[in-house]
């Protein structure tokens, strides 16, 4: 397979499951901002979400903030432009994903302009607005199981997401961690925190304990049944991986087996079940940066192209 | 709606061969297809004409006008009725190309080796050599299978006598066969049932045939040879048809970082290292192929490649230099050349051609303007052509002025008028204007053309400009069985 193309896969992915994770926070917090009578923080999250060296945005309230996470094509880390750059990649790419998976990306694309949507989203009711494109991301990963041959694409494409996705899941923690520090209800937040990751449901039936900090944040460190949990994710990272043995160059293919291995087993065994918040504040810079480390690694080794 | 609504305010324009009525009546070979149209009401036929735009946009079958960073995407204006041709027509039509692309053929073979067309005195070295077409670095390059011409896009049109012309040939990149086959997907979602009611013939062989013959043009002994699709890239406006055509034919879509030429070989980088390429069918225009030889800014293509072609490690389609054969100048000489290589008379005609560089044409051409239509020979698209008919004096005179700067530059044409075709326009249906563009496929097999091609229309009321920069669409093209 083309070096550009599994390059452009795998950013497909990725911006993809970050539009995916980023809505799925912003619909959580929209609901919180109702629900609670104190102002809810929405800089904070624009400062976490869609943080750029040189923006200077200031909001301050939901519409400011919806219009610069989700529609402003200003922002480069907004939804809008996330899935702009999903579609110019999978554009690229278009002769090698399936056509189900192109229209999709193509059908997300009209919708998130359609001026319905922004009409929706910042004058009527942002949740209706949110869960029409959040069925366009489902949509995305049905076409993508169904239709996708189980080639090297469908590889790339996987591992993308589910580098991505622990990505996600430990910048939501920090900044549910900063939001906390600014007082609150504790167990309140967890229980936002698990809803933007959808684990809410999950906990309940799975820690028995009331929301506390530890049981949630070994389920989204640790527990592999978890979809969104760190743990998971690259562990599916290396399940992935492994279908690249054929093809690779062994010493390449060796390379990142090592890197892999070894993140994950840092994270099984290094962490502190009784951890505390500065404790687990680095453990989060800490497998970022190694997560990021198998990021990197991959695009030097397999789609150094130029 | 009855046969007879649909026929009231139907008018067509004087000497012009309609497609479908014939002084009143119907054509045979839309009478079928007119039966069944005329059980649909208007508000019927709009919303199928809404269904058609919604399935163009969501299938992303787009080009992209870019401006301030982003993309804006318009779909290439479709026509909902189709045109339709006979098998009587559509034979005339098959072997007409298929001896005007066997001598334009061998006119490259001739004028890139021996030059023999020049040494008998048929056609001037100087038109040649004055084009900018003639690539010296081709000149006895052997190509394989001696083919120059693998996809060619003839442009027809059909003056009011209902004779085909040949309008001009594109022997470089031509584009469109995308269209070509999805406007007809577009036809059976939107018409089920009357593609095999009618007998049209398919066209969706395109892709496989096309592969085959760029399979035949490998030159090593391998089973299976590395064929690629090389396109300028996304923000290029055909990129859609580089995208269906790779994947219809199942090869890898590269542009030009993704291959490399190492000792005379070209290679593209995968991610399990480099691997070989045998065929390349280029996107890419000549000037851009190659920065060692051609235009040096080029990013576009691939430093060395054309060495490699030189020496026979990988195939090109097409073959570079086609440019000199499909020249605006050179047209009104083909039909010499298929009577000198062939011994043959065409079958096709050939539109009255004027050399500006020929003073006494020069002045017949500025003194009968109203009836004439002025190119440059070297661009296409519509662009720098001046319509007699629609200019007003000062543009004539500017345009006379550009004239006289480069003559040779210059060709005319009296105007044909163009035949027309039912369009839905506006709830009813209008004429409007056609050509006809069938592609023709050269592999080592001999000459093939799918029945059918992409028909082009000046959706403007009494336009005679199809291109799709100037405000022009498509329909969909049946040929009768």
């Amino acid at each position: 397979m083309l070096s550009r193309v599994a390059d452009a896969v795998f950013w497909m992915a990725r911006y993809m499951e970050r539009t995916d994770n980023v809505l799925r926070v912003l619909r959580t917090n929209y609901i919180a901002s109702q629900d609670e009578i104190q102002n809810f923080d929405w800089q904070l999250w624009v400062d976490g979400l869609g943080a750029t060296p040189d923006s200077t945005v200031k909001v301050t309230n939901y519409h400011e903030a919806l219009f610069h996470l989700v529609l402003n094509k200003e922002n480069d880390t907004s939804v809008l432009i996330n899935i702009v750059r999903a579609r110019e990649n999978a554009r690229s790419v278009q002769d090698y994903i399936t056509k189900e998976v192109w229209q999709c990306m193509n059908d997300y694309y009209h919708i998130i302009q359609d001026k319905n949507t922004k009409k929706l989203m910042l004058e009527s009711d942002p949740v209706t607005a949110i869960d029409s494109l959040l069925r366009e991301s489902v949509l995305f990963y049905g076409s993508v199981d169904v239709t996708m041959s189980r080639g090297e694409g469908y590889t790339f494409l996987n591992i993308g997401k589910y580098i991505e996705r622990p990505l996600r899941s430990l910048d939501i923690l920090e900044l549910k961690m900063a939001e906390m520090e600014r007082g609150g209800n504790e167990a309140m937040h967890w229980k936002y925190l698990l809803y933007s990751l959808s684990g809410y449901e999950f906990h309940t039936k799975q820690y028995k304990n009331a929301l506390q900090m530890n049981e949630v944040v070994d389920q989204v460190f640790m527990n592999t049944q978890f979809p969104h949990s760190v743990l998971y994710s690259l562990q599916q990272v290396e399940r992935y991986f492994k279908r690249l043995d054929s093809i690779s160059l062994p010493e390449h293919f060796k390379e990142m087996e090592f890197l892999i291995g070894k993140s994950i087993s840092n994270l099984k065994y290094g962490m502190n079940p009784q951890a505390g918040a500065v404790e687990i504040k680095a453990l989060i810079i800490k497998t970022r940066a190694e997560i990021k480390a198998v990021a990197h690694k991959l695009a030097t080794l397999y789609f150094g192209y130029s | 709606m009855s046969f007879r609504d649909f026929l009231s305010g139907y008018a067509v324009p004087p000497n012009v061969w309609d497609e479908m009525c014939d002084q009143g009546d119907i054509r045979s070979q839309y009478k079928l297809f007119f039966d069944s149209l005329s059980q649909d009401s208007s508000a019927e036929l709009a919303s199928k004409d809404d269904l058609a735009k919604k399935l163009f946009m969501s299938q992303g079958i787009t080009f992209t006008v870019y401006s301030d960073g982003e993309g804006i995407e318009k779909i290439f204006p479709f026509d909902i009725i189709p045109r339709i041709i006979t098998a009587s027509e559509w034979t005339h039509i098959e072997s007409g190309i298929k001896q005007r692309i066997k001598a334009l053929n061998i006119f490259l073979r001739d004028i890139y080796h021996d030059q023999f067309i020049i040494k008998d005195g048929v056609i001037p070295a100087s038109l040649i050599h004055s084009g900018g077409g003639f690539i010296r670095e081709m000149v006895n390059v052997d190509v394989p299978f001696n083919i120059y011409t693998h996809i060619s896009g003839i442009d027809l049109i059909r003056d009011s006598d209902g004779s085909f012309y040949v309008l001009e040939d594109n022997l470089r990149t031509p584009s469109g066969v995308s269209y070509m086959l999805e406007n007809r997907n577009m036809t059976y979602r939107i018409f089920p049932g009357l593609l095999p009611k009618n007998n049209a013939r398919s066209v969706k062989d395109y892709p496989d045939l096309l592969l085959k013959n760029l399979l035949g043009l490998s030159n090593r002994q391998k089973s299976e040879p590395t064929v690629v699709l090389l396109t300028p890239g996304i923000f290029n406006s055909a990129y859609f048809e580089h995208t269906t055509l790779a994947r219809l034919m199942g090869v890898d879509l590269v542009e030009g970082k993704d291959l490399v030429v190492d000792n005379a070989k070209v290679y593209m980088k995968t991610t399990a290292g480099l691997k070989q390429v045998d065929v390349i069918y280029r996107r890419v225009d000549d000037d851009f192929l190659d920065p060692l030889v051609f235009n040096p800014d080029s990013i576009l293509g691939v430093s060395g490649i054309y060495y490699a072609y030189r020496k026979g490690n990988v195939a090109i389609v097409n073959a570079p230099g086609n440019g000199v054969a499909d020249d605006k100048s050179v047209y009104p000489f083909v039909p010499q050349m298929i009577k000198y290589y062939l011994n043959e008379e065409p079958i096709l005609k050939t539109v009255p051609t004027y050399g500006m560089d020929n003073p006494d044409h020069f002045k017949h051409v500025f003194s009968n303007i109203q009836k004439m239509v002025i190119k440059k020979t070297n661009e296409s698209g519509g662009y720098g052509m001046l319509m007699g008919h629609a200019a007003d004096e000062k543009q004539v005179e500017e345009y006379k002025k550009e004239v006289e700067k480069n003559p040779r530059q210059f060709i005319a044409q009296p105007i044909i008028s163009l035949s027309s075709v039912p369009c839905f326009i506006n709830g009813k249906l209008q004429p409007r204007r056609v050509d006809l563009r069938p592609f023709a496929l050269y592999g080592p097999a001999g000459i093939e053309i799918v029945p059918g091609g992409l028909t082009r229309v000046a959706l403007r009321e009494g336009s005679l400009v199809v291109n799709s920069s100037q405000g022009g669409g498509s329909k969909d093209t049946w040929v009768l069985g």
